[in-house]
């Protein structure tokens, strides 16, 4: 009973300064739990099967890597906690208590951390479960109608797994203190032996650490097909591996040289917050490393969701190009379709094309289903003309051709090998690319290839002939009045109308959405981390704070000191995670077969920038009112 | 002592505690200091010296009475210039030494220097020399652990040198020194107090350490017994104090 309330006493004193770790547990505990409910109340099943399937695929994968980083995060806070508390419960030791009788003070204490944040974020995630909905969905630019629904699995399935990685970390620790000696004990938190560090063995991580990063930047970028995945996996760690290498041996080194430089360092706080920065680096690099790969996460994440959403939109409007699509065996149509469609509509802008579908047998081609399809230079040039869509090819050789696709999502083609086909012993090299809608919605369901008009004569009679009369109707939300007119023509033998309202693509939508939490996710724990180091840092400078004060320095120089550290502070992983966000964004970009997507990438960097802003200026408040200033 | 007055002391009380229990630490004080005095105060525990040490540091204030540093009436300014004065024109040195751990021995003598941004050849230049007076040339570059304690004593003097204070406050300087460090540690105070750099008041209960002085004050409940001053002989000084101790019957250690 004693030890029950020792404990509680200790969690009153000492839960003020572990808030941050508090609520950003809770916060991650929140996200999961409301993701995992996504998927178990069924709220997206209104959006049809397969794209439900696509949702609750994407969220389930989220929600495996929100359970991976609560993981490290756990590791993390009960390691600081770990420390921190060892000493304070350690002195114990002289009142007689074995290690067994400490370890399970510690056991309690970190488990009624873990508990109330594990309350707190079922709690939050419970009453926020349809506002989290309701964001998602309103982010997501999706109608459907929402119903609340909690269910009882998505809270037992969160518990459990935040259970157990609690409960692995908090028997670790116990164990860690069992073998503990009294000297360990009394002194864990204790660090006045200074922690230069050799030079030599600074270069040597610098070096190592720039090859892993320039490695992994290369290795993510470049293009590789198929194993692109691969290499992003590979590229992952090295550039992981590369940071701590960067935060544990160049940034050490630089101000181990600065701080050599005398002529440099005296000038004015720069001696003061200089030489505390490299005091603390030893100790502090993994949380700057640490801190520095979730930040880049974050922008990652905020990045994908970005590029996803835009993508989704360009492949909104790539449909939308046509509103009809009519098939026919017959030349010349168009006209009557025009009128057909004039009795009730509008016409905004139409076309006619004529394709050569090759069969297979006078081909290479592997794929029984998706025979070549050649489309004759000038016609493509005429669609162009006729729907105001660019157009700026040069007519292909006759033994080459103009690749008309569809827009990918991802793709993990390589851009580097030109693409051959080979049609009646004639092997036609691909010169360009590109995702033109000229054929709209059916571009989608086909690849094409512009030969110029010499070739497309030649090939004809192999092929089968069809022609799309497709129109663009100004009002495109007024589709279903034509359709019956049309399909009474007798020269229709197919018809796609497309839906302006349709939401095909929601799933897409969501990832977006999706992707936001996730950063919120990682760009709170990040920012939290980091708070919560300066919080504890300013609890060891306190003294030496108060030494200034004593021989007079100024508490406004005191002032000017800590900010200077604390900028520093914030400003060196916000440098590395900007250099390596401009990598992952490209690496994304690769993949999304997009230029580039450095808009995305100085949005999403710019956001974090303000909510690190903030952050810094929260931990300088709390430090100086920390310290006493 | 014809030189010009530093620090007066006049009509000083100090009163701890809340009315109908207060205790009279202080009861009336009246001195002053020149320029290159060397005072120590000693006392028995209670007497008041690290009271009149924090009140005259500007630390603490007194509850009556004035204290005038170079012509400024100290009990009447406000934080701000304080903290300027203690800038400028004092220098201290405690009893646990109070270097920054974060810091080699030489950041650590710049500091207040650098800190009132005054050039880095400038500070380089007079670290050397004070370095050099105090024996510690060659451990400007460790850091405070991996230093004595005479060491750091004697560095955490030369921080309190460097920035010519008027006056020099020492908190029982010698208190945590074995005999060697505290000797050495006088001796570079002394040196400095003669060559003119340095004028001292140093609350001490050691009579080793206050034999070193030019004048000794005896504090006792709250006002100074005696003073005395040193002949041509510091062994002869020492007896004469520990004489006056026996006198009062009480040991000040």
């Amino acid at each position: 009973m004693s030890m029950m309330k020792l404990v509680l006493q200790n969690f009153k004193s000492s839960f003020k300064s572990y808030l941050s770790l508090i609520l950003s547990l809770s916060f991650t505990t929140m996200i999961l739990t409301n993701f995992i409910n996504l998927v178990d109340s069924k709220v997206l099943d209104p959006l049809g099967e397969s794209q439900s399937q696509n949702i609750e695929i994407v969220i389930q994968a989220l929600a495996v890597v929100i359970a991976c980083f609560m993981l490290f995060f756990i590791w993390y806070a009960t390691n600081v906690f770990l420390t921190k508390r060892k000493k304070e419960i350690g002195t114990y030791v002289f009142l007689g208590l074995s290690n067994q009788k400490i370890g399970q003070i510690y056991m309690l204490e970190t488990s009624l951390i873990g508990g109330v944040s594990l309350i707190f974020g079922i709690v939050f995630g419970i009453l926020t479960s349809q506002l989290f909905t309701m964001i998602l969905v309103k982010l997501s630019d999706i109608a459907i109608e929402i119903k609340f629904k909690f269910t009882i699995s998505s809270v037992l399935i969160t518990c459990m797994i935040f259970g157990i990685i609690y409960l692995i970390f908090v028997i670790k620790g116990y164990i860690n203190i069992v073998r503990s000696s009294v000297l360990e004990m009394v002194s864990a938190n204790k660090q006045n032996e200074y922690v230069k560090q050799n030079a030599i063995v600074l270069l040597l991580k610098t070096i190592l650490g720039v090859f892993f990063l320039s490695d992994g930047f290369y290795l993510a970028t470049k293009e590789a097909g198929i194993e692109v995945m691969g290499n992003v996996v590979i590229a992952t760690v090295m550039v992981i591996i590369g940071i701590y290498m960067l935060f544990g041996g160049l940034i050490p080194f630089i101000f181990q040289r600065l701080v050599q430089n005398k002529r440099f360092l005296y000038k004015k706080e720069r001696n003061l917050w200089m030489n505390s920065m490299i005091f603390r680096m030893k100790k502090n690099y993994r949380t700057y490393a640490m801190v520095c790969v979730l930040m880049l996460c974050s922008v990652t994440a905020l990045g994908f969701g970005f590029a996803m959403k835009d993508r989704s939109d360009q492949i909104n409007h790539f449909e939308n190009t046509y509103t009809y699509q009519i098939m026919a065996k017959e030349k010349g149509a168009r006209q009557a379709f025009t009128s057909l469609i004039e009795k009730k509509n509008e016409i905004q802008y139409s076309s006619e094309v004529e394709i050569a579908v090759i069969p297979n047998e006078y081909t290479d081609n592997r794929y029984e289903n998706t025979p070549y399809t050649l489309l004759s230079y000038s016609d493509v040039k005429r669609i162009a003309k006729e729907t105001g869509l660019p157009f700026g090819y040069k007519e292909p050789k006759d033994n080459e051709f103009i690749e008309l696709t569809r827009l990918y999502l991802m793709s993990f083609e390589d851009e580097r090998t030109k693409t051959v086909h080979t049609i009646s012993q004639t092997a036609f090299t691909s010169t360009e690319k590109t995702n033109v809608p000229y054929l709209g919605y059916m571009q989608e369901q086909m690849e094409c290839m512009i030969v110029n008009d010499q070739v497309y004569q030649k090939l004809k009679p192999l092929a089968q002939c069809m022609y799309f009369y497709n129109f663009k109707l100004a009002n495109a939300n007024n589709f279903e009045q034509s359709v019956e007119d049309i399909q009474s023509s007798s020269q229709c033998d197919g018809l796609v109308k497309i839906d302006p309202r349709r939401n095909e693509n929601a799933w897409l939508h969501i990832l977006f959405s999706v992707s936001f939490f996730v950063f919120l996710v990682f760009i709170f724990a990040s920012g939290s981390i980091l708070f919560m180091k300066i919080y504890n840092d300013a609890f060891e400078e306190k003294e030496r704070y108060c030494v200034l004060s004593k021989i007079g320095v100024d508490r406004k120089i005191q002032s000017r000191a800590i900010a200077k550290e604390l900028k520093v502070a914030y400003a060196i992983p916000l440098l590395v995670m900007t250099i390596s966000s401009f990598f992952s964004l490209k690496a994304l970009a690769n993949v999304m077969q997009v230029p580039s997507l450095l808009p995305i990438n100085i949005w999403s960097i710019l956001i974090s920038y303000g909510f690190f802003g903030l952050c810094y200026l929260g931990s300088k408040g709390i430090y100086q009112k920390n310290i006493g200033l | 002592m014809s030189e010009q007055t530093i620090l007066e002391v006049k009509n000083l009380f100090k009163n701890y505690g809340s009315k109908g229990f207060q205790t009279n630490v202080l009861k009336g004080l009246n001195f002053s200091i020149h320029k290159h005095d060397f005072i120590a105060v000693m006392g028995p525990s209670g007497s008041g010296k690290t009271t009149l040490l924090n009140i005259l540091s500007t630390i603490d204030k007194p509850t009556q009475g004035a204290i005038f540093l170079d012509g400024k009436d100290l009990t009447k300014l406000k934080n701000k210039e304080l903290s300027k004065i203690r800038k400028d024109k004092i220098g201290f040195i405690f009893q646990d030494y109070n270097l920054l751990d974060t810091m080699t021995l030489q950041d650590n003598i710049a500091l207040p220097l650098s800190l009132n941004g005054i050039s880095s050849e400038e500070c380089i230049k007079k670290v050397d020399q004070l370095a050099q007076v105090f024996g510690l040339k060659e451990h400007l570059k460790k850091y405070p652990y991996q230093l004595s304690g005479g060491q750091k004593q004697r560095g955490a003097t030369c921080r309190a040198l460097i920035t010519k204070p008027e006056i020099i406050f020492a908190d029982e300087p010698t208190g945590a020194l074995d005999s060697k460090s505290s000797h050495d540690l006088l001796e570079c105070l002394k040196h400095a107090n003669d060559c003119k750099e340095a004028t001292i008041l140093m609350v001490t209960h050691d009579t080793f350490s206050a034999s070193y002085a030019k004048e000794v004050y005896i504090l006792s409940d709250g006002v100074i017994k005696c003073k005395l001053t040193k002949g041509q002989n510091r062994k002869e000084f020492y007896d004469r104090i520990i004489d006056m101790q026996a006198s009062m019957g009480s040991d000040f250690s």
